[in-house]
């Protein structure tokens, strides 16, 4: 087997760093709209209003229960013309709305991720002992300063070892972005991999780029993790 | 200064329900400013609800709860500053444990009366100060003993100058030989003058502290009197059994 491993470093590795800058772009902006995304639902889904916690327990079933690759192409392809649609029935005329893919595959991850941060933060906000509350609200804070001073700083700290799972799992899942033609790691490696066929040497050296950005990041969670946790 | 005859909570007729479960059978109280009571009965004997009824953690079933003349069940009462002039001091201390002490007992005065840092701050000083904690300011909670804990809890109620202070058991998660350097706090407060009711097993403290003792069973007050009524002269069967049991 003749493998071209220069080849492959001098041409895709400027190219796979051009894809490591959008791939943290991404990671970066889809990871914090997540974790809004899923603070928001987790207190809305607590809510004492019925429907406002029944329509949120649709949409992140829906969210849960569709691959994020449907989501992408959904949000993608399908949203605009939806969109457009509806401009036109109101009468607005055609507005040719299109995202890019980037902003498109970031709103993807975002959400679906979101869905399942909600249920993590929703789980540590209930695992805080009521007294916590009671407590709060003996000194006279409202349910709402309650919630928002003492219940979700310690439900936050509480899920920092999920969440960081969910970064680095966040990170990996950005080669789905290739689907749509956001020019990621994976995309840049397939396109290269069939103009040169040095087919072994391009996907290792992805699978490597891939493991230099998730190893430190999982560190850098221990790191964050150890520094905020309560002990108790 | 301390006017004994001004009413501070007058009670009649409180009823709760869990369910169908009967637990606060018309009880009625009437306490001046500078009181101490002291509530004492077995377990399961309403006394920590009634307690939670006054600063309205729990909501009475029926009955009325007059605050300095005002009608603490009134629907349109603003329930949280309401429970700005009640303290409350829980059997679990339920410190804040992502926050250092000083800033446990600096956040409700900072939030809620809108006192600066350094004001909030020197305050809380004095007050960890008097509950013998000066000490441990920048420890957090988790490094604190039950006894520090639980004066540190009281030294955070004090913060938002509560005119009554409510203690629900503050001693019985406490190992024996901490017991003491908390009683010993809720004295001096006692001494001071602070308007208190307190849920305890701690006979000894009801006897010496409490101006009025009140024997609650199944829900009822059963008896209520001065310390050395109930102590010495308890005149109902039940109170009697009761206190046989701590005299042994």
């Amino acid at each position: 087997m003749d493998l071209k491993w220069k080849d492959a470093f001098v041409t895709l590795g400027p190219s796979l760093l051009q894809g490591v800058v959008v791939v943290l772009q991404a990671t970066f902006f889809g990871f914090i709209l997540a974790t809004i995304i899923g603070l928001l639902v987790a207190i809305c889904r607590l809510s004492k209003h019925k429907p406002l916690r029944a329509i949120f327990v649709v949409l992140v079933e829906i969210i849960r229960g569709t691959p994020l690759l449907v989501q992408l192409f959904y949000i993608y392809y399908v949203i605009p013309i939806l969109l457009d649609g509806l401009l036109k029935a109101l009468g607005s005329g055609s507005a040719n709305i299109q995202f890019s893919a980037l902003s498109a595959g970031i709103a993807g991850l975002a959400i679906n991720y979101g869905a399942y941060i909600s249920e993590v933060f929703r789980s540590a906000i209930l695992t805080i002992d009521t007294g916590q509350k009671e407590s709060g609200l003996a000194l006279g804070f409202t349910e709402q300063q309650v919630l928002r001073k003492i219940i979700i700083p310690q439900a936050l700290r509480n899920s920092i070892p999920v969440l960081g799972n969910y970064l680095v799992m966040m990170i990996k899942d950005t080669s789905l972005l290739a689907v749509i033609s956001v020019s990621e790691l994976l995309l840049r490696t397939q396109t290269y991999a069939s103009q040169t066929f040095e087919t072994v040497e391009s996907y290792t050296m992805l699978a490597v780029v891939y493991l230099i950005l998730s190893l430190p990041l999982s560190h850098l969670m221990k790191m964050i993790e150890n520094k905020f946790h309560i002990v108790r | 200064m301390i006017e004994p005859e001004e009413n501070m909570l007058s009670i009649t007729q409180l009823s709760k329900y869990y369910g169908k479960n009967h637990v606060l059978k018309d009880v009625n109280l009437s306490l001046n400013k500078g009181e101490v009571l002291c509530i004492i009965g077995p377990s399961g004997s309403g006394k920590s609800t009634f307690l939670r009824c006054i600063n309205l953690l729990e909501q009475p079933t029926s009955g009325a709860i007059s605050y300095r003349g005002k009608n603490i069940l009134d629907k349109s009462l603003n329930v949280s500053s309401y429970r700005q002039h009640v303290g409350m001091v829980f059997q679990g201390y339920y410190l804040f444990p992502f926050k250092n002490v000083i800033n446990n007992i600096t956040m409700a005065p900072m939030t809620l009366l809108k006192e600066n840092r350094e004001d909030a701050e020197k305050e809380a000083s004095q007050l960890l100060e008097k509950v013998g904690m000066a000490e441990k300011k920048l420890v957090y909670p988790a490094s604190l003993s039950g006894g520090q804990k639980q004066r540190v809890a009281i030294a955070r109620a004090l913060a938002m100058h509560p005119d009554l202070l409510l203690f629900d058991e503050p001693t019985s998660a406490l190992d024996p030989e901490l017991v003491g350097e908390v009683l010993k706090v809720m004295k001096k407060l006692a001494d001071e003058g602070m308007t208190m009711i307190v849920v305890t097993h701690e006979m000894g403290f009801a006897k010496e502290v409490a101006n009025r003792v009140i024997f609650m069973e199944g829900g009822y007050i059963v008896e209520e009197g001065s310390p050395k009524d109930i102590f010495q002269h308890p005149q109902n069967d039940r109170t009697k059994e009761f206190l046989a049991r701590f005299i042994n």
